[in-house]
């Protein structure tokens, strides 16, 4: 019978997984994403592809807004510079993906850095405007720089291949899963092991309390611009396989909305937690797809419904949304911690 | 509380389940080759569509959207196509592009052999997709690059593209000027949305403007403004004499009413399709009197045989086309394309019922005639665009009539 999880040293307060039934649950998890594709179709592909995409850009916003403490609301923008780099590079140099990834996510870190200086004077809601001015600030360079990007017209990407595979075509979505997969489980493995390192746990302190950081020799400069860096790298990740992915690119797709809808998945999901990120962007992806086959699924059963559907499902979203703040603010990541707490001490709780 | 939350988590995902349908097991192409079935007499054809009833352009999108449903209605109650039901797999996505990625391929899946797609940003984004899937489609989405196979090889249109309607609005602008008795050429400031929708006929305005010794200039109007007052006072030093807008109604109303507050009367406006109709009339009031429009589909307040199916339609249950207004009969007629001039041409030659053999009837499609509602549709292997020429309408006393015959874009 168990009462709690202890530790009796260091080492294992520092492992990843701690209990046997974690690393059971992780080799379940495993299992079911590497046969998943195989069983699944091309819609429920795509709503794969979507979440994996999600959740790196939601990983990356977390480690800014949610291990740092500072509110971004440039996501979209970080997003498109990812997507236009990586979209760029491929369609006017032919260079294959694997070279136009990791410079899209260079690019994006440094954007990102240089967008992350406000936050040393700003803070809370100021911040919030420096980001979102941020945000804006890139769309317009986006659609009116001409010469670059093309300006507004949509940017056709190539079709990648990755080591002579082709990745477009017919089965894309099949394909691309297994980059967009590897991806994520990287981006995942990365940003678990950040908050067990010096840097994760500088970045922690900050968010904390800043100036107490500081007194203990933290050097704000240099880490918040760290974590704004180490936040778009992943951002751009996201963006650079939108672009790939879609084999088109265009800005519509990283507007405000977009900040607020990766905002909402980690506050969903939960602020601060890896997992809790990829929760929220598997939540806030479903979310539409569910109401949507729940619409096609009344609208023939109840009469007269179907002109309402629309405005229900609206309704829906949103009242899913506040009840899942309101009943649990600290995210999904957080009510799933919950359940596994309550099965543990399962029946003598108290 | 707890046992609450979470009995309505395992609620909500209990009905997560029932709502989707079952993954079966396939292999990753099974849901391109579904359209490959064998042709059924009475078994249905299915269509996806995508619909913008709750988003930023559901004010045009819910019309729109219901008189694609109304044809396939009225279709269907006429005994289909070659005696085979139209099945309409639609769904509202708010414009959001993600969105309509999912019910796209969750569409697909369902073995659909065409689509329907509504505004710019989600046939933008499906362009390739489809193209890969081999999907004819359509949407209200006119820019001139959907029309060039080489760029878009599975889009079709049925609008007179943005650019055609930006030449034939400069070239009646040109006689105008002229009929008035005035020497030279205009001087034109287009005022357009800021974005790809918007700045789509710019250039080709632009070429042909220069070509024909107008002064051209191009202001884009910001999104969400509530005063366009800067935009106009922009238009008035640069001395325009006619003022082009490629935006959506409401804006345009807005300007339109601007432009009388600054006694700007004297400049004559011309919208494109998207503010050119009765909704603009509604919410400019007055300011909208005199003001031209580029209708590459004709208001119902024209006396047109192409709209008397729509009418009676409407009017056997209970409804008036002129209140709901030409977006209806722009959705009748842009379905009516793609199952009449596609997928019934397909089964009446023989053919498979596959994307590239409607594809193949769709560009053998020469001079459909829909009635007077658009000039006659004719595709290409070369040209997806349906047609490029329309008339000139002005709104007078409030409705929108017909002042020129056909005007070419050429």
């Amino acid at each position: 019978m168990e009462s709690g999880i202890f530790f009796e040293s260091y080492r294992q307060d520092l492992t990843l997984r701690r209990t046997p039934a974690q690393k059971i649950r992780l080799a379940l998890v495993l299992a079911f994403v590497l046969v998943f594709p195989f069983f699944a179709d091309n819609y429920y592909l795509t709503l794969a592809n979507q979440i994996g995409i999600a959740a790196i850009g939601a990983i990356g916003l977390n480690i800014l807004t949610g291990f740092t403490g500072q509110i971004s609301l440039g996501q979209g923008g970080f997003m498109a510079v990812g997507a236009y780099t990586a979209g760029l590079l491929a369609t006017r140099w032919g260079l294959p993906i694997l070279v136009t990834i990791p410079l899209a996510c260079l690019t994006t870190a440094a954007v990102g850095a240089v967008f992350g200086i406000p936050s040393l004077r700003l803070k809370g809601l100021y911040l919030a405007i420096a980001t979102l001015a941020a945000q804006e600030i890139i769309l317009w360079v986006v659609t009116h720089w001409e010469a670059v990007t093309g300006g507004t017209d949509a940017l056709v990407v190539p079709p990648a291949t990755l080591f002579g595979l082709k990745l477009g075509g017919r089965g894309a979505d099949f394909r691309w899963y297994w980059v967009i997969l590897a991806f994520a489980i990287f981006t995942t493995l990365f940003a678990a092991n950040l908050f067990r390192s010096r840097v994760g746990r500088a970045l922690v302190a900050i968010r904390d309390h800043d100036i107490a950081a500081e007194v203990m020799g933290v050097n704000l400069f240099r880490y918040k611009l760290l974590a704004f860096a180490t936040s778009s790298f992943f951002v751009g990740l996201a963006g650079a396989l939108t672009a790939h992915y879609r084999t088109i690119v265009t800005w519509e797709r990283f507007t405000i909305e977009t900040s607020i809808s990766y905002l909402a998945m980690i506050i969903i999901g939960g602020l601060g937690s890896v997992s809790g990120s990829i929760y929220g962007a598997a939540f806030i992806t479903l979310l539409p797809a569910v109401l949507n086959n729940l619409g096609r699924a009344f609208r023939d059963v109840i009469p007269g419904i179907a002109g309402l559907i629309p405005q229900i499902q609206l309704g829906v979203f949103g009242g899913v949304i506040i009840l899942f703040l309101i009943k649990e603010p600290e995210g999904i990541a957080k009510l799933w911690k919950d359940v596994k707490d309550y099965f543990r001490l399962w029946p003598f709780s108290y | 509380m707890r046992k609450i939350l979470l009995l309505s988590f395992v609620l909500w995902a209990a009905l997560a389940l029932a709502g989707c349908p079952a993954p079966q097991p396939a292999s990753p192409d099974q849901g391109a080759q579904a359209p490959a079935q064998e042709a059924m007499a009475g078994e249905p054809i299915k269509i996806g569509a995508i619909f913008d009833l709750t988003g930023p352009t559901s004010d045009v999108g819910t019309p729109y959207a219901e008189g694609i449903q109304g044809y396939v209605q009225w279709l269907n109650e006429k005994g289909g196509v070659s005696g085979r039901p139209i099945e309409l797999l639609f769904q509202d996505y708010g414009y959001k592009v993600d969105v309509a990625e999912q019910l796209y391929s969750q569409f697909v899946n369902e073995g659909i052999v065409a689509f329907q797609g509504w505004g710019t940003g989600d046939t933008e984004a499906l362009r390739g997709r489809i193209a890969a899937d081999e999907i004819p489609f359509m949407s209200a989405s006119y820019s001139a690059v959907l029309g060039n196979p080489e760029e878009a090889p599975y889009n079709f249109l049925v609008g007179t593209t943005y650019s055609d309607q930006m030449l034939i609005a400069l070239r009646w602008a040109l006689e105008d000027w002229a009929a008035k008795g005035n020497a030279g050429a205009p001087k034109v400031a287009v005022l357009h949305h800021d974005s790809p929708f918007g700045r789509s006929p710019v250039p080709d305005g632009e070429a042909f403007a220069q070509a024909n010794g107008m002064a051209f200039t191009a202001i884009a109007m910001p999104r969400g403004a509530t005063d366009l007052t800067p935009e106009l006072t922009q238009a008035r030093e640069f001395g325009a004499n006619y003022i082009v807008i490629q935006n959506v109604s409401s804006p345009a109303a807005l300007l339109l009413k601007d432009r009388q507050r600054l006694g700007m009367d004297d400049v004559q406006v011309i919208c494109l399709n998207w503010c050119a109709d009765e909704i603009l009339v509604n919410l400019a009031e007055g300011a909208a009197e005199g003001v031209v429009g580029t209708l590459p589909f004709a208001p119902p307040t024209e006396d047109v045989p192409g709209l008397q199916a729509p009418r009676d339609f409407l009017a056997a249950q209970g409804q008036d086309l002129n209140e709901i207004g030409l977006h209806y009969g722009q959705g009748w007629w842009t379905m009516a394309v793609m199952v009449e001039g596609g997928i019934q041409r397909t089964l009446e030659a023989g053919m498979e019922l596959t994307g590239p053999n409607i594809k193949a009837s769709l560009e053998g499609l020469q001079g459909f005639d829909t009635g007077g509602v658009t000039a006659p549709i004719s595709y290409s292997e070369e040209d997806h665009r349906g047609n490029r020429s329309l008339r000139i309408f002005q709104v007078q006393d409030g409705q929108w009539k017909a002042i020129t015959d056909y005007i070419d874009a050429e």
